[in-house]
């Protein structure tokens, strides 16, 4: 965050966002616009937009199911609650630490499939 | 407000709260004037010219999320309810991790300010942003009046001060960082009040647990610390806790101050950075008020019963420690409340006013300024008129009317080509008229007995199916009304920007 001064941009009279919005909107390759004009390019878009949905879908329903899991297999089998690790029960340990590593475990995973299905489309695109 | 403190006299030294509250308003304003100095492009104040670096904002997306619920209303509810309050924090963390996986890319790259910019360019439709602008105003006044009232809790616990001392106080303090200095200053603003939170909780929990270890004391009681059930009313069901954590999962998608961060990130991969640090930090913070809540079923358990838990955090610290220790120590985690309640109120105005100026101000300045003020005026006075309620659970309220609301909107628009602005708007509205309905229903008519009650209570698990199944029938029904553009954007928002 650190900036140089003699860089830094002279103060401006704020305007809209909205037309800022656009002016710095980030700049759009001429591969992508090939990409989203041409039949071949549609195709490849809509390829990565199921897989992606596919991907996140996949990692919520599992993070679902193992977060759902842990209430459930309490309310079936309540002997769990007694059991204690250094004077900790069970669920206390489950719900109160074991969680977050799962959390982050899933946004690893989903980060790098993610980021391998854009690599894999902008080759597709490139060769194009 | 309530009284319930005054009779028991819990009260700290006021030298100690004045002190604390002094320092962060301070040390804000301060770190604004900085951040004002080096805000210099109209790209600069509304979105910190989307330059920010992943750990910054990563650091400002936490300092702004962990609320008065977090810092204070964890804690409480752990002490009043035990291990089921546990799932608010998992709850609060797992929505970013929805929040990853649906929304951070495609919203980073769709190029749009507010939620109401994104649904308009989307649907391509003015009376879509109309209903999502009035949506995101209710959930942001929702969500800053439960701040106002931890303010309210935290300013006459420590310095004696009648209640609407503290919300006033977040307000003037929020208005004058927000109004000079815009995004790019409170970026940085955000990002030193998490580390300020987080020091906060863990410093004065060493201390205690290492006094605790030295005398010899069982640090659990032996275990009873965990089974002693103090309020044997609060008993969660089943459909209660699975509708609960679908309300925190979605309703994080929806919140504003969150959403507008992203935009504040220079592409849709360090949008994915950003999220994974958020996680990691809220993992961390969520271990201290978890280990306050759980000491203080030993050393506070007199505050379940008096209505007072949310003042646990607050007054541990002096209950171990006497003198000057338990002064510095009731010093620091008053400064992190107050903290908490300064940043999240001044994430919420900010993104508020983004929305109010657009619509009604033209997005001008001074328009943006109005709107701030106007954005934190409305949620004060209805701070100062209503009761504090648990604050976690009335977050908790809010984050199901999101998940009813905004989640559908942006889960369909970002992955659905089918979505039509009909649809999205009645998907929206069945939304709001069942949760909000059903949130008034709870508020109206109190603590009910039986098996509705918890329906009305805890209404995310069928609103949300409710209007994500609204939004998809209407928009089928109405096919001929897709706006021309929906392969487009949709491509926009999921293809990589240039390597």
């Amino acid at each position: 965050m650190t900036e140089d001064s003699s860089e830094a941009p002279r103060r401006v009279r704020v305007t809209a966002p909205r037309t800022a919005a656009r002016a710095t909107g980030g700049s759009f390759p001429v591969a992508r616009e090939m990409a989203e004009q041409s039949e071949v390019g549609q195709l490849f878009v809509a390829s990565l937009i199921r897989s992606q949905l596919r991907l996140a879908l996949v990692v919520a329903g599992g993070f679902l199911v193992i977060l759902i899991g842990i209430p459930v297999l309490l309310a079936v089998f309540p002997d769990i609650n007694s059991v204690t690790i250094l004077t900790v029960p069970i669920p206390w340990l489950l719900l109160g630490l074991g969680i977050y590593p799962l959390v982050i475990g899933c946004a690893v995973l989903y980060i790098r499939s993610a980021s391998r299905n854009e690599r894999r489309f902008q080759d597709l695109v490139d060769d194009d | 407000m309530t009284d319930a403190l005054d009779s028991t006299g819990l009260q700290l030294n006021p030298a100690v709260g004045y002190t604390a509250l002094v320092l962060v308003a301070l040390s804000t304003v301060l770190i604004g004037i900085y951040g004002l100095r080096i805000s210099r492009t109209t790209g600069d104040f509304y979105v910190a010219s989307r330059t920010v670096r992943p750990w910054w904002n990563a650091s400002a997306i936490g300092g702004e999320y962990l609320s008065a619920a977090s810092f204070l209303g964890v804690a409480g509810l752990i002490l009043i309810s035990g291990v089921d309050a546990l799932w608010f924090p998992i709850g609060y963390t797992a929505g970013y991790l929805m929040l990853l996986l649906f929304v951070a890319a495609p919203l980073r790259r769709s190029g749009a300010y507010t939620i109401p910019d994104f649904a308009q360019a989307r649907l391509d439709s003015l009376l879509v942003r109309r209903v999502t602008s009035m949506l995101v105003v209710v959930v942001g006044w929702l969500y800053i009046v439960p701040q106002l009232h931890g303010a309210a809790l935290t300013v006459r616990i420590t310095t004696g001060l009648p209640s609407w001392v503290g919300p006033l106080a977040v307000v003037v303090v929020v208005s004058l960082s927000v109004v000079t200095g815009g995004m790019r200053s409170i970026t940085f603003v955000q990002a030193f009040q998490y580390w300020l939170k987080l020091t906060a909780l863990a410093v004065p929990v060493a201390f205690i647990l290492f006094r605790l270890g030295a005398d010899g004391r069982e640090i659990t009681a032996g275990g009873s610390a965990f089974t002693a059930d103090l309020n044997t009313t609060a008993d969660a069901s089943l459909y209660g806790t699975i509708s609960l954590v679908i309300a925190l999962l979605f309703g994080t998608l929806g919140l504003p101050h969150v959403l507008v961060r992203f935009y504040t990130n220079p592409d849709g991969a360090s949008a994915r950075q950003t999220t994974l640090i958020v996680l990691g930090l809220l993992s961390v913070f969520y271990l201290f008020p978890t280990v306050y809540g759980v000491l203080g079923r030993i050393h506070t358990p007199e505050l379940a019963a008096e209505g007072a838990a949310d003042a646990t955090v607050l007054l541990l610290p002096g209950r171990i420690f006497d003198g000057a220790t338990g002064d510095v120590l009731s010093a620091l985690v008053t400064a992190g409340a107050f903290a908490a309640f300064l940043s999240t109120t001044s994430g919420l105005v900010v993104s508020l006013a983004g929305v109010v100026s657009q619509e009604f101000f033209q997005g001008s300045v001074t328009g943006f300024r109005r709107a701030a003020l106007l954005s934190a005026l409305v949620p004060l006075i209805i701070a100062l008129l209503t009761d504090s309620l648990a604050l976690a659970g009335s977050v908790g309220s809010v984050f199901a009317f999101t998940a009813s609301t905004i989640c559908p909107l942006l889960l369909l628009g970002i992955w659905w080509r089918g979505l039509t602005d009909a649809g999205a708007v009645a998907g929206m509205l069945v939304g709001a008229v069942l949760c909000g309905g059903a949130i008034a229903a709870t508020a109206l008519l109190g603590p009910l007995a039986g098996d509705p009650s918890v329906w009305l209570a805890q209404p995310a698990l069928w609103t949300v199916p409710a209007a994500f199944a609204t939004m998809v029938l209407v928009s089928r029904a109405t096919a001929g009304r897709r706006p021309a553009s929906a392969s487009r954007v949709l491509a926009r928002l999921h293809t990589p920007e240039a390597r």
